[in-house]
């Protein structure tokens, strides 16, 4: 299930963003966070990454924001550049 | 599903309804019901780009803030010039600090999807004779009858009874819907974004899907969708290549190419008026009136952020 998350998202990464430019008022971006909200805290982190989602808007400034890992509260930097 | 979906299809039919009236005093009331449903859709597409242009409007204006930190921009890009990471998470705390990000976030598509979505439901209700929200009785029936240059609003290019007519009209649709995106995204391309100097090969990938994935997306999508939608799609893709067009010309992002030649112009224009510019040593030339006028909307911006805090 984790995985075919990644997968989608990964596609997503590739095919489709790239098309649009950048516009992720964060970083890592919204699709970064989610692969890893969901790979660290699973079903939860569907819900965090749908929570980051609302708050990159127009109205937002944005920001650096990692997930945190479960165990060590550190922030994971995998998959961001 | 639907029922939450029912006051978007409410929203989405009432607009077209209303539309489809107000025609009607142009049209005159029985005449021409094609012209008036086809342009019914069309007028959905400009009420909802005209309700998203504050947002696009702000962020244009956050965009001309940057102007003020270039200088740090810059620090950052050489400071840490062999961490992109680092690079990236630094950029963005700069924003975050001058409150102020020129990145548009995925509202702005996110936000049209469910009407999309609601538009889809309700033309296929057209088709299938449902009745969803407003559009009902005899202005279903009328609705049915509806052509697009000879196409049915509500006929898919796969559905059985689809004639040779509609089956050009929705080719001719889908082609204009992939040149209108290429031609946008390859004018902010060329044109409307910063030069970057490690973004070379994402620009050839962007290229590259431009020219084949977009078509592809619109052609299997186009195949299943009524025409009355790929009239809404149309019509939204040629107005983002306008507004694009304009920003472009008028408000180019600070250091894109677009903005370097409206910068030539306005120099050359101060020149013949007598008044030399002030050139700084990173190159940018201080005769821009909008880098003036940004500041104290700057400066407005904290007052914005204390209301908030207040109302936690």
């Amino acid at each position: 299930m984790r995985k075919a998350f990644a997968i989608i998202i990964e596609f997503y990464q590739k095919w489709i963003s790239p098309a649009f430019g950048p516009r992720c008022k964060y970083y890592p971006s919204c699709s970064t966070y989610a692969t890893n909200a969901v790979s660290e805290y699973g079903a939860k982190g569907l819900t965090m990454a749908a929570w980051r989602l609302v708050r990159c808007n127009p109205w937002s400034h944005g920001g650096v924001d990692y997930v945190l890992s479960k165990s060590s509260k550190q922030p994971i930097k995998t998959g961001a550049n | 599903m639907g029922s939450i979906l029912n006051p978007l299809y409410f929203a989405v039919s009432w607009v077209i309804v209303t539309f489809h009236s107000l025609l009607g005093y142009i049209f005159g009331e029985n005449e021409s019901e094609s012209i008036k449903w086809s342009l019914s859709i069309i007028g959905l597409v400009i009420l909802i780009r005209i309700i998203l242009i504050p947002l696009f409007v702000k962020q244009i204006k956050s965009q001309r803030a940057l102007t003020a930190l270039q200088p740090h921009m810059k620090e950052i890009q050489k400071k840490h010039k062999d961490d992109r990471q680092k690079q990236s998470e630094e950029m963005m705390k700069l924003y975050k600090e001058h409150k102020t990000n020129p990145l548009a976030s995925c509202f702005p598509i996110l936000a049209q999807a469910p009407i999309f979505f609601a538009l889809f439901t309700v033309l296929n209700g057209i088709a299938r004779n449902t009745p969803h929200g407003v559009l009902k009785g005899d202005l279903l029936l009328s609705a049915q009858e509806a052509k697009f240059f000879g196409a049915n609003l509500s006929s898919t290019f796969l559905s059985s009874d689809t004639n040779t007519q509609t089956k050009l009209v929705i080719v001719a649709l889908i082609i204009f819907m992939s040149a209108t995106t290429f031609t946008t995204q390859r004018q902010l391309m060329v044109k409307g974004m910063p030069k970057m100097d490690s973004s070379n090969n994402m620009m050839l990938q962007q290229q590259k899907i431009m020219l084949y994935v977009f078509p592809v997306i619109f052609a299997v999508s186009g195949v299943n969708f009524p025409v009355g939608v790929l009239i809404y799609w149309s019509t939204t893709n040629l107005w983002t290549f306008g507004q694009q067009f304009y920003v472009i010309k008028r408000n180019p992002t600070p250091g894109s190419p677009a903005y370097e030649e409206l910068m030539k112009k306005r120099t050359v224009k101060d020149k013949d008026n007598g008044a030399l510019p002030t050139t700084n040593e990173d190159g940018t030339t201080q005769t821009d009136p909008g880098v003036e006028q940004s500041k104290p909307q700057q400066r407005q911006q904290p007052s914005k952020g204390s209301k908030k805090k207040k109302k936690k």
